[in-house]
């Protein structure tokens, strides 16, 4: 099989290409395009091959996007190997070309070079070249997840055009770098790394919820709790939970009784305070190190949750305004909250069988900003209903899923954590694109995969399928995957 | 299988479980985004109706309804626009603009506001074409008067103000509505029925289409058409008569107690109360001293003078104090009491020539046998009361009830008034003016022109009203049916009905010198009202022909002087004119025209 290269030909050639995944892929780009057609059709009735609208000019990509996933099937699975690096490196300096006078600024975001009439987003394509590059340093015999070093040139190599796109100050794109956590799972990255990130998250959304003294004393009872499941002491966690009660009233009065005012907040902390020592004699006689494990985590916690504040405020204002609109604090509809609330109309307002094709309100009268590339989703969800958000959300999962599924199959190491890593980018734009046009996520601009208006978005994604498709093709493990 | 791959595969369906629970919930379990959707899609886009139309009794047009636009606004939708050209189009000031588009804004942010009301066709196809987001045009229509005649008695429209809009949902803000006159009392009859476009709209308020095809659209209904009872060519002549006279004219069809003629003087151009100057105009009307916004004809309360000797004969003969017979002397005045000063006449009288030739003593002499018949009053007090319910009978003293708004009660005096005024002590010669229709007597013109009806019916009356035909309607108000009896015997109207023919038509009348023309028979009954503004009033009250009346009327010119010198002649003009349709008299006219009045009371005075 690995002699299978492009001077194969006759009937062979394409018989091992996962056609589940190709019809997958179809189907996307074609509901996609749909969308597109009903989101950009100014109502005249023009061919829907005109290249003077943006359905037209879609078309004119998803068509030379085909024809090099056509040359790319073609190709001999090992150039992707030997090119990983090249590649990684020429599209770097692409998106470090954007940061130069040569760069084109739109909305915002330095993220577009423009090419005669054209603009390229470096970025899309960066997403191929880490994938590839990532995929060749872990195929090396010697690497290993556990190892420190290899991890943290792994974080090198996704941190520096991660980086380089925050310069851009195109968040959206930088942030689906996260998504190489889901194949570094795969690969068996410390699951520690994952419980962290999920608990620092939690606390980051909980910290805008909450009371301040609430989210302590809620920090207390869980690290105490989980200390307790540990060490299987619940009686003297109780006990000490009581104790730092009453010292916390106490503490609070004897304040009001000097008349110096001290908050319920400070009290807590002054009564932990005070029950540093007895706690820490306790867990030393006892040897219970895991007591100290979970106090530094409550340490941390607390820390974290007064840190959020001032990382908060370090953010764009409209960053900050698009995190407070999903966590429901701040909801100004005419501003900033605007771009959700009206998305959700249109989305709601579909109901389960939709506005029908070309009917849709919301979006056809401009209600939906972005709407035929961030917020195409809407187009669905108006026009379609639960019927289309389902189909697009079931095409999605299981093209997904396909992916992980080409991943395992893999012989080598290199297309398993090619095809994960294509699975995960496609997972983290589907998660954020739809989740923020339903409220489930911030507004981050980023496109849908395939539905999405944009050249460079649609021949990334397109170039990133066949690369795997093409990999799955040749080194597919004939154990219990055969098709 | 690797037990990693399983948990991503868990975690993937997990995300897009999540992702599908809250589809369904916004798409299938919350219902209010859809009606987000229409709020912000659909647009109600009122249709006004076209108001209904106003015809005179002889089908010539009163009131026309011509299209005029208006721009709308929705402060909301506003998008940065050139102000400068917009001002240009629409014809207004910056400033003009400016504060419209402020009052717009705190009227509401989404719903549509009028902004500029009645711009011209030009106006309304250049805006069509710059489609400024947040403004549109919409069709209503504005009154128009071919003969702008009338003014007040067909009333004005304005915008609604507040109040309207609480009592009535039918209004919305910017709508228009019947302000005086007919416009007023026929409100509900002339509005017709708004329609409603839905239209679909985008975000900058731009329209797209309709919605659904218009299946939930509907039609607006013309308001209904009125045929009044006016007659437009003679209330043109009348009001040409009343020129530069204040005071009023009004005739009645004595069979129906159809209104032929309102004129109130000074009028106004009914035009000046339509379109983008009517504010303007109508501040200067009600600047102006002489108040031409005032329908005198219904408005005003004017001591009848003379003409209610007529009343005060009839009352007489029904007490049974007077036989037409009687003969009074008089030289130069009844000189009891205080005494009433009259003028040069044969001497001594019977109650025709009385009113022939308007003997103010036979009067006093009638009226105080009316008050002090003690056999049948024990007190003057149970006399009065009797006489009032006499006068009342007429129509005087209260609202005629009539179709139109603004009518005065007038005043007939009361027992209990002259007991409270005099402290109880008070007789027979201290009311004595009123027995020459002087004193606490107030009638308004059109109270006059329905006694000389009733003396033309010799005895009952019609409401007047001024609509006689409500289109797809069978009958107006029942109440116009009504025949009002008054409290006199018919038998005792005759020999008033002779001294009113011989007032006109005999030497020694007050009105022949510029009343009497062969063949119109009028009859009539001059007046001369003595009045605290200044030069008596001169008043006329008659109607013609003689037998089977066709036209009663009333004269009633302000400080016009002897009630021959011009309130005849106006009034024989008009009957003549309602009659044979012509004028043989055109020196008559000239003569009318060019009398000149002085009102240093009205146009002396200081206004604000």
């Amino acid at each position: 099989m690995i002699t299978r290269n492009i001077n194969n030909s006759g009937r062979g050639a394409m018989s091992n290409v996962d056609w589940v995944a190709v019809l997958l892929y179809f189907a996307l780009i074609a509901f996609g395009w749909v969308n597109i057609y009903a989101a950009t059709n100014s109502g005249s009735a023009d061919s829907p091959f005109d290249i003077t609208d943006r359905y037209g000019m879609q078309l004119i990509w998803i068509g030379g996007s085909l024809l090099i996933g056509v040359v790319m099937m073609l190709l001999d699975y090992k150039y992707y190997h030997i090119l990983a690096y090249p590649i990684y490196i020429a599209a770097l300096l692409l998106v470090l070309v954007t940061l130069t006078p040569l760069g084109h600024e739109s909305n915002g975001a330095r993220a577009w070079i423009k090419l005669g009439p054209i603009l390229i987003q470096p970025a899309e394509f960066m997403k191929i070249g880490v994938a590839l590059a990532v995929a060749r340093f872990m195929s090396a015999y010697t690497f290993s997840t556990k190892k420190l070093s290899d991890v943290v040139k792994l974080g090198v190599m996704i941190g520096i055009p991660m980086l380089a796109i925050l310069l851009q100050n195109d968040t959206g794109s930088a942030l689906v770098y996260c998504s190489f956590l889901f194949m570094l799972f795969r690969e068996g990255l410390n699951v520690w790394i994952y419980i962290v990130i999920g608990f620092v998250v939690a606390l980051f959304v909980l910290s805008f919820w909450i009371e301040p003294t609430v989210m302590l004393v809620l920090l207390v009872v869980v690290c105490a709790a989980l200390q307790a499941l540990q060490n299987d002491n619940l009686k003297q966690t109780l006990q000490y939970l009581a104790a730092v009660t009453l010292t916390s009233v106490a503490v609070y009065y004897l304040f009001v009784a000097v008349g110096a005012a001290v908050s319920m907040f400070w009290s807590v902390i002054i009564a932990l305070g005070l029950s540093l020592p007895v706690l820490v004699t306790y867990a030393y006689r006892r040897q219970m190190t895991g007591v100290f494990m979970y106090l530094l985590l409550f340490v941390f916690s607390v820390g974290f949750a007064q840190v959020t504040d001032v990382v908060f405020d370090k953010m764009q204002p409209h960053q900050q305004h698009r995190i407070l609109d999903l966590l429901g604090i701040e909801s100004d509809v005419s501003n900033w909250g605007y771009n959700v609330v009206q998305s959700k109309i249109a989305i709601g307002s579909g109901g389960f069988a939709g506005k029908g094709f070309m009917n849709g309100t919301q979006t056809k009268f401009n209600f939906v900003p972005e709407q035929e590339t961030d917020f195409i989703f809407c187009t669905v969800g108006e026009e379609w209903g639960f019927v289309g958000t389902m189909l697009v959300v079931s095409l999605f999962a299981m093209f997904i899923l396909r992916l992980m599924r080409m991943g395992e199959r893999q012989q080598e190491t290199f297309g398993r954590v090619y095809c994960y890593s294509v699975a995960g980018v496609f997972l983290m734009h589907v998660l954020i694109n739809i989740g923020m046009t339903i409220g489930l996520m911030p507004v981050i601009g980023i496109p849908l995969p395939f539905f999405s208006y944009g050249g460079s978005s649609f021949l990334a994604f397109s170039l990133l399928f066949f690369v795997a498709l093409r990999l799955d093709e040749a080194n597919r493990e004939l154990s219990s995957f055969s098709v | 299988m690797n037990n990693k791959y399983r948990i991503l595969r868990f975690a993937v369906l997990v995300v897009f479980g999540i992702i599908a629970l809250r589809l369904f919930y916004i798409q299938i379990v919350d219902g209010s985004y859809k009606r987000s959707s229409a709020n912000n899609s659909l647009r109600y886009e009122v249709q006004y109706p076209p108001r209904g139309v106003v015809y005179d009794r002889n089908g010539e047009y009163l009131i026309q309804s011509k299209e005029i636009y208006d721009l709308m606004i929705i402060p909301g939708d506003v998008e940065p626009f050139d102000t400068m050209l917009m001002c240009r189009i629409v014809n207004v000031s910056k400033e003009r603009l400016k504060r419209e588009l402020r009052k717009a804004r705190n009227y509401s942010w989404r719903r549509p506001s009028v902004l500029l009301s009645q711009i011209s066709k030009e106006a309304k196809l250049r805006l069509d074409e710059l489609n400024y987001p947040g403004f549109y045009v919409v069709l209503r229509t504005a009154r128009s008067y071919p003969r702008n005649i009338a003014g007040n008695l067909l009333g004005y429209v304005g915008e609604v103000g507040e109040r309207d809009i609480e009592r009535d949902d039918y209004y919305r803000s910017g709508d228009y509505i019947g302000k005086s006159g007919i416009e007023l009392a026929y409100e509900k009859e002339l509005r017709g029925e708004k329609g409603v476009k839905i239209n679909l709209v985008d975000v900058h308020g731009i329209v797209k289409g309709q919605y659904e095809d218009g299946r939930f659209d509907t039609l607006p209904t013309a308001g209904l058409a009125l045929t009044s009872t006016l007659d437009a060519r003679l209330q043109e002549f009348g009001e040409e008569l009343m020129a530069g006279k204040v005071g009023s004219i009004v005739a009645i069809e004595p069979s129906t107690g159809e209104i032929l003629i309102m004129a109130s003087s000074p009028s106004y151009n009914p035009d000046q109360l339509v379109g983008r100057e009517r504010g303007n105009n109508y501040m200067e009307l009600l600047r102006d001293s002489r108040r031409p916004l005032f329908n005198r004809a219904v408005m005003s309360k004017y001591p009848p003078g003379s003409t209610f000797k007529l009343v005060n004969g009839l009352i007489g003969l029904q007490e049974g104090v007077l036989t037409t017979e009687q003969h009074y002397p008089c030289s130069m005045g009844y000189k009891v009491g205080k005494g009433v000063a009259c003028h040069a006449h044969p001497s001594p009288i019977k109650l025709e020539q009385a009113v022939q030739m308007s003997c103010n003593a036979y009067f006093c002499y009638v009226f105080r046998n009316i008050l002090d018949n003690r056999r049948k009053y024990p007190e003057i007090g149970d006399a009065l009361e009797q006489w009032n319910e006499y006068v009342r009978s007429f129509g005087f003293g209260r609202k005629l009830d009539s179709d139109f708004t603004g009518e005065l009660n007038g005043n007939v005096p009361t027992r209990a008034y002259y007991d409270k005024v005099y402290n109880k002590h008070w007789n027979s010669l201290t009311v004595i003016s009123l027995s020459i229709g002087q004193g606490e007597l107030g009638c308004t013109p059109l109270q006059m022109a329905n006694l000389a009806a009733t003396i033309a019916n010799r005895g009952y009356y019609y409401i007047p009203h001024v609509v006689k035909h409500i289109e797809g309607r069978d009958s107006i108000d029942r109440r116009f049916y009504e025949r009002h009896t008054t409290l006199i015997d018919r038998k005792h109207f005759s020999t008033i009905v002779e001294g009113m023919y011989k007032a006109v038509h005999e030497p020694g009348g007050t009105a022949v010198a510029l009343g009497r023309l062969q063949g119109l028979e009028l009859c009539g009954k001059t007046g001369t009202a003595q009045n605290p503004q200044g030069k008596d009033h001169s008043t006329f009250l008659g109607f013609a022909p003689k037998d089977d009346p066709k036209i009663a009327i009333s004269v009633y010119v302000e400080n016009g002087g002897f009630g021959g010198t011009i309130a005849v002649p106006i009034a024989s003009l008009i009957v003549e004119k309602y009659l044979t349709d012509t004028i043989t008299r055109p020196h008559l006219v000239d003569y009318v025209k060019n009398m000149k009045i002085a009102y240093p009371y009205y146009d002396n005075k200081k206004h604000k």
